[in-house]
């Protein structure tokens, strides 16, 4: 996803009433997180899982958040997701970087990027893959599951070598 | 001291205060010795209590947000302990049971007898007490309900053979009654 969209996609839930963003830095969601933090909005955690335990918070005192990661640390994540987000139904968008999308990325994201969507699956947790042409559609049917007291995931693909 | 005394005495003190329980037997003493909506217990996610109540202290800025926390979890989360730090939530109230031991799971050792967790809180920006008496309980909880500060109190509890029941409510129910309290 290039810059443009990326800030775009901040922008697009900072106006519709996300009021936290919390999370783990990864280079695939580098310029949505950049627009964050020209805004002031960011929080970032030292892991995922605290990540998520903050954001449970604030959901928690009624104020709508999104979790943003690579999808590395959401592999760390999945006994937080199963035993707190989804055991206690709280309602969280995650945003996650897809590295081992493609197959001749760096060799650590090959085998998780291969699992990960028969994972969200086995999980049970409702995803969209974004692209540059609908990322509003996607984003707007991730406020609906918000709305539906529903965690969901949106994921972004890295489709670019460094 | 064993750690269901100390919960008990500190939750009646607390009347409506938001407390974010650990999970296994914390959860559980407080559950038995003084159930409120104002508790949320944690059934899994170990570790993590201390980052759902600052994501609850940062929100609900006017209320103290009280953490039952044991020394096994934050071990867990220590990462957590600079989150805290760096936020430093002036509201944030951070209850450590240590009994240097893993009571839930049999009583295995944890690093807390030789490391000493409340050092690593003052590092990180907390404001410290500690201590393993009943009387000095009620006195810290008397001066930290002013000070505009993170705050951990570390309670050094003994092991004990008394098991707590389980919480008996469903986790949204937990969740349901929670967030009403903190409205």
């Amino acid at each position: 996803m290039n810059e443009k969209i990326q800030r775009k996609v901040f922008q697009y839930f900072y106006k519709n009433k996300i009021e936290n963003f919390v999370g783990v830095p990864d280079s695939t969601i580098k310029y949505f997180i950049d627009e964050g933090l020209r805004y002031k909005k960011i929080l970032i955690a030292t892991r995922e899982e605290e990540a998520i335990g903050i954001a449970t918070g604030m959901s928690l005192a009624k104020s709508p958040s999104l979790v943003f990661m690579q999808n590395a640390g959401f592999g760390n994540s999945i006994s937080t997701i199963t035993s707190l987000v989804q055991l206690y139904k709280i309602p969280l968008i995650f945003l996650i970087g897809w590295r081992g999308y493609l197959p001749d990325d760096a060799p650590e994201h090959i085998k998780f990027g291969k699992i990960q969507p028969e994972l969200i699956k086995s999980l049970g947790l409702k995803s969209k893959v974004m692209s540059d042409s609908d990322w509003q559609k996607s984003c707007k049917w991730a406020l609906t599951q918000l709305n539906a007291v529903k965690p969901c995931l949106l994921i972004i693909k890295r489709e670019f070598h460094d | 001291m064993i750690r269901r005394e100390a919960i008990g005495i500190l939750a009646k003190m607390l009347k409506n205060y938001p407390i974010v329980s650990a999970d296994g037997y914390t959860s559980r003493d407080l559950f038995e010795t003084c159930d409120k909506p104002s508790n949320f217990y944690m059934i899994g996610s170990m570790g993590l209590a201390s980052s759902i109540a600052l994501g609850v202290a940062v929100k609900k800025t006017k209320k103290k947000v009280f953490v039952f926390d044991g020394d096994g979890n934050i071990l867990m989360n220590l990462g957590s302990l600079t989150t805290i730090g760096r936020v430093s939530p002036k509201n944030l109230v951070h209850v450590v049971f240590d009994n240097s031991i893993h009571e839930s799971t049999g009583g295995q050792p944890t690093h807390s007898s030789v490391i000493k967790i409340e050092k690593i809180a003052q590092l990180c920006g907390y404001t410290v007490y500690k201590t393993n008496s009943k009387v000095k309980l009620k006195d810290i909880f008397k001066k930290i309900i002013k000070i505009r500060a993170p705050i951990m109190i570390l309670i050094k509890v003994e092991a004990s053979k008394i098991i707590s029941s389980r919480v008996i409510y469903s986790p949204t129910k937990i969740k349901n009654r929670f967030m009403r309290s903190i409205k």
